[in-house]
């Protein structure tokens, strides 16, 4: 039972980390991503064409974090340049555009061939009081807390956190105040793209590594960002990770495995209808 | 109603026509394209009309295709075109199941929530698999429908057929409704609706439509997968929808067709078809940029037609109406409290029979939360009662229907509708020519036919009092109706504001800053500071209190 739960973390953990993206774009820039799973696979299936021909597997990676990088700074200057003064609803419905974008270019360019997907960590483990931990979920789980101590720190320590805070409480006031909003905008999408790309390679190898499949990822993600309000990146990671390990229960129950992985769209209505259950009115007054 | 135009009826006999004319792969398609414009019909009909984001329409559809093919795999004696309609059928209470969340998840979050139902669904279908779909066991038409010709012309009839019924809708009062959704669920609620089923409607017609169109491609195609309903495919068409505005059912069968003829035509120049994807999300970026789709801007800079009127207005009495002693609205010790701010403490007062009673007060004072308690958008305690009936326990949209109505401080009408059709909806009936009349010269408006969305917000204003008091309504609150007029506009708005109980018998709160407005229009004046009440009586004695000024030129030195 322990043991199908721990499964489960892989997953979680990856979770955790798209939600934690999403949560940054939605507290620093104001945008709900749906193509934020996307744009991280983009990245991905870089490494697995330069990982095809026999580039070593570093420098395979680092161009796809860059690519993943290079992308979702693109994206984010487009949504700083054209909609930097549209409301939260236009700008996210900006990204559906988005992730039909990058879904046909990647199709397009990639192709559905499968191709052979690395393991970055490798598939070794660690025994635990009789309990088989995987190398991958720790590393996984290491990278997720270190990613929000990291930037918990920023935004609370630096002068970069607090432009970045600025420009996520009052837009304008920043701008005039002399933030360089469009730069943040821009950087912000950047590391969230090289993040979830990082994401994505951790949880590829077991998961069929296909295009749409994978840049779907990004809803349990908002989910667990959801768990977290959208605000908290700490409880974002718990949320990704809770997903995880429900996931993993479940895997354990002949009657419900084969729909585990629809399981976080139960945690997603449970939590949103929650949060949201005092909101029967659209506006405030 | 069905009322169709000559154009529908043009495009409805070419399209009728074409299949003579064209060779049996054109035949395919074409019937393909009338299978998406459905689809692309019930996003305009929910996130169009009602706006509230669907990005899982293709979902509904596979449900009505796994339907038919069920049927069709256990050899059911069930006639097709039945099986047709219980897949749709079957859709609707998944759609209403989908749309329950919308009741309190809106935006941009209940699109991750469809969106999500999507993926579920795509996660369901490839799993379990379509019936018939393992064995290649196809879906078969009956004979009168097997051969592609006639079976085009089948789906023309049935599309035909759901374009005239949705036309019919979007003129009901039930188009109208969710268009008051769409702009703002309170003002929805304040003129009697019920936002709630309103909401759940949309979703369930749509879910319909699109449950429709997926046991029509089962007929059409004979084997279904998971790959016709994916998520990526419900993407494509909701961004082509929004990309050409497919509230508009013509929008729609544009969409629809777009879905099939742009890679049609890249790929017959030799072109990725690839392109066509690019190509919508582009257009979605564009059309988002413009605030709407193609038809809805061409919609926005249409010439407003003048429907003449030749009736002269229901006159206006010339003098007020003096107040009988009888009570309408009874407020006994109401109190309304934020968490620990106390808005509203003990406040106590009647509205007598035709009388206008001013509520006056500093920002702040609580005169907004009055109304928002009376009107039952905000919990209150103490009792509130009209015409000796209590009121607890109604709430919004039943407070409007029992005769309290309340107009919005800030401009909610409802846009996209001309001056007739919201004066008819506000008044929850259809209206004489006469009372059309006279709400136009309340309002200083000449033609009924004209778009809100042209009109200026003083005009909009005094449309919604219109609007208000044609629904005949025991007792109105009108928040600051004059905010934003210029001061001539103001008093003629006072003046028409007192003369409304002589005209309508109704009796009204008003509120407002504006002093000479309160002084034009009410006969009584309560005053509230700090969410007590403070004073109470006639205007001129009331406005004159020492009290009252102290409370004013409090606010107005801070200020």
């Amino acid at each position: 039972m322990i043991q199908a739960a721990i499964a489960g973390l892989v997953s979680g953990g990856v979770y955790a980390l798209l939600g934690v993206c999403v949560v940054l774009l939605y507290r620093m820039v104001g945008v709900l991503n749906l193509a934020q799973a996307a744009i991280g696979v983009f990245g991905m299936f870089v490494v697995l064409v330069c990982y095809e021909n026999h580039w070593p597997l570093g420098l395979a990676v680092a161009i796809g974090l860059l690519t993943s990088a290079v992308l979702g700074g693109l994206l984010g200057g487009v949504m700083a340049h054209w909609f930097s003064e549209a409301s939260l609803q236009v700008r996210s419905s900006v990204t559906i555009a988005f992730l039909i974008s990058i879904l046909t270019v990647g199709m397009w360019i990639f192709g559905s061939d499968p191709r052979p997907v690395p393991n970055l960590v490798g598939t070794g483990s660690l025994w635990v009081g009789g309990l088989v931990i995987p190398h991958l979920a720790l590393v996984i789980l290491g990278t997720a807390l270190l990613l929000a101590g990291s930037i918990s720190l920023l935004l609370q320590h630096t002068l970069l956190g607090v432009w970045l805070r600025a420009l996520a409480e009052r837009p304008t006031a920043a701008e005039l105040l002399g933030v360089p909003a469009q730069a943040l905008t821009v950087g912000v999408w950047a590391v969230a793209g090289a993040i979830s790309c990082l994401a994505i390679l951790l949880i590829a190898p077991s998961r069929s590594p296909e295009f749409p499949v994978l840049s779907l990822l990004v809803l349990p993600g908002m989910a667990a960002a959801l768990l977290g309000l959208f605000k908290s990146f700490s409880l974002t990671i718990l949320g990704g990770l809770g997903i995880g390990l429900i996931e993993g229960l479940a895997s354990s129950l002949p009657a419900v495995a084969p729909y585990r992985q629809a399981l976080w769209f139960l945690v997603m209505l449970a939590a949103l209808l929650w949060i949201q259950r005092k909101e029967v009115w659209d506006a405030a007054r | 109603m069905l009322r169709a135009s000559p154009w529908f009826l043009l495009a409805l006999i070419a399209l009728a026509l074409l299949p003579l004319l064209l060779p049996s792969y054109w035949l395919f398609l074409l019937t393909s394209m009338l299978i998406s414009s459905m689809v692309t019909l019930s996003v305009g009909l929910v996130s169009g009309m009602a706006g509230m984001i669907s990005l899982g329409q293709l979902s509904f559809a596979g449900v009505g295709g796994w339907m038919v093919a069920y049927f069709n795999a256990n050899n059911l004696p069930i006639p097709f075109v039945l099986q047709v309609l219980i897949g749709a059928l079957v859709a609707v209470p998944l759609g209403i199941v989908i749309g329950l969340p919308a009741l309190r998840v809106r935006g941009m979050h209940l699109a991750v929530v469809t969106f999500g139902f999507a993926a579920v669904a795509d996660l369901f279908f490839t799993i379990l698999n379509f019936p018939g779909g393992v064995m290649g066991k196809p879906v078969l038409r009956p004979d009168f429908l097997s051969h592609d010709r006639s079976y085009y012309w089948f789906c023309l009839f049935l599309f035909a057929l759901l374009v005239l019924g949705v036309n019919a809708l979007y003129r009901s009062r039930l188009g109208s409704a969710w268009l008051a959704v769409k702009h703002s669920e309170r003002a929805a609620a304040a003129m009697g609706l019920n936002v709630a089923a309103t909401k759940l409607w949309a979703f369930a017609m749509s879910a319909f439509i699109a449950g429709l169109s997926g046991g029509l491609l089962a007929g059409q195609v004979g084997l279904l997968s998971a790959t016709n309903f994916s998520p990526t495919a419900s993407l494509i068409l909701f961004a082509s929808a929004i990309m050409v505005g497919a509230r508009y059912p013509a929008g729609a069968v544009l969409a629809g067709m777009m879905a099939w003829l742009v890679p049609e035509v890249l790929g017959r120049l030799h072109l990725s078809q690839n392109l066509g994807n690019l190509i919508f999300a582009l257009g979605t970026i564009a059309a988002l940029k413009a605030g709407g789709g193609v038809f809805e801007v061409a919609a926005r800079q249409k010439k407003p037609t003048a429907t003449p009127l030749f009736s002269s207005p229901a006159t206006l009495a010339p003098t007020t109406h003096t107040p009988t002693d009888r009570v309408v609205l009874e407020v006994q010790n109401l109190c309304v409290a934020y968490g620990q701010v106390q808005a509203l403490n003990k406040v106590s007062f009647s509205l007598k029979e035709g009388q206008v009673l001013g509520l006056v007060g500093p920002n702040g004072a609580g005169k907004s939360s009055l109304v928002d308690a009376l009107s039952g958008f905000t919990p209150y305690q103490g009792r509130v009662q009209l015409e000796g009936r209590s009121l607890e326990g109604l709430n919004a949209a039943q407070r409007a229907r029992a005769g309290l109505r309340r107009s919005f401080q800030q401009d909610r009408t409802i846009t996209e509708l001309s001056v007739q059709a919201y004066l008819e909806f506000s008044a929850g009936r259809a209206l004489p020519k006469e009372e059309l009349a006279w709400a136009l010269e309340f309002a200083g408006l000449t033609a009924l036919g004209l778009g809100l969305h042209s009109l200026n917000m003083g005009t909009r204003r005094r449309l919604e009092v219109a609007g208000i008091l044609l629904s005949r309504p025991k007792v109105v609150l009108l928040d600051e109706p004059a905010a934003g007029l210029s001061s001539e506009e103001s008093l003629q708005l006072a003046r028409q504001i007192a003369s409304i109980p002589a005209r309508y018998g109704c009796a009204v709160i008003l509120i407002e800053h504006d002093m000479e407005v309160v002084r034009a229009a009410c006969s009584e004046v309560v005053v509230l500071d700090f969410g007590s009440l403070i004073e109470a009586g006639p205007t001129t004695r009331v406005l004159s209190s020492p009290r009252v000024a102290a409370a004013y030129l409090g606010e107005e030195v801070l200020a």
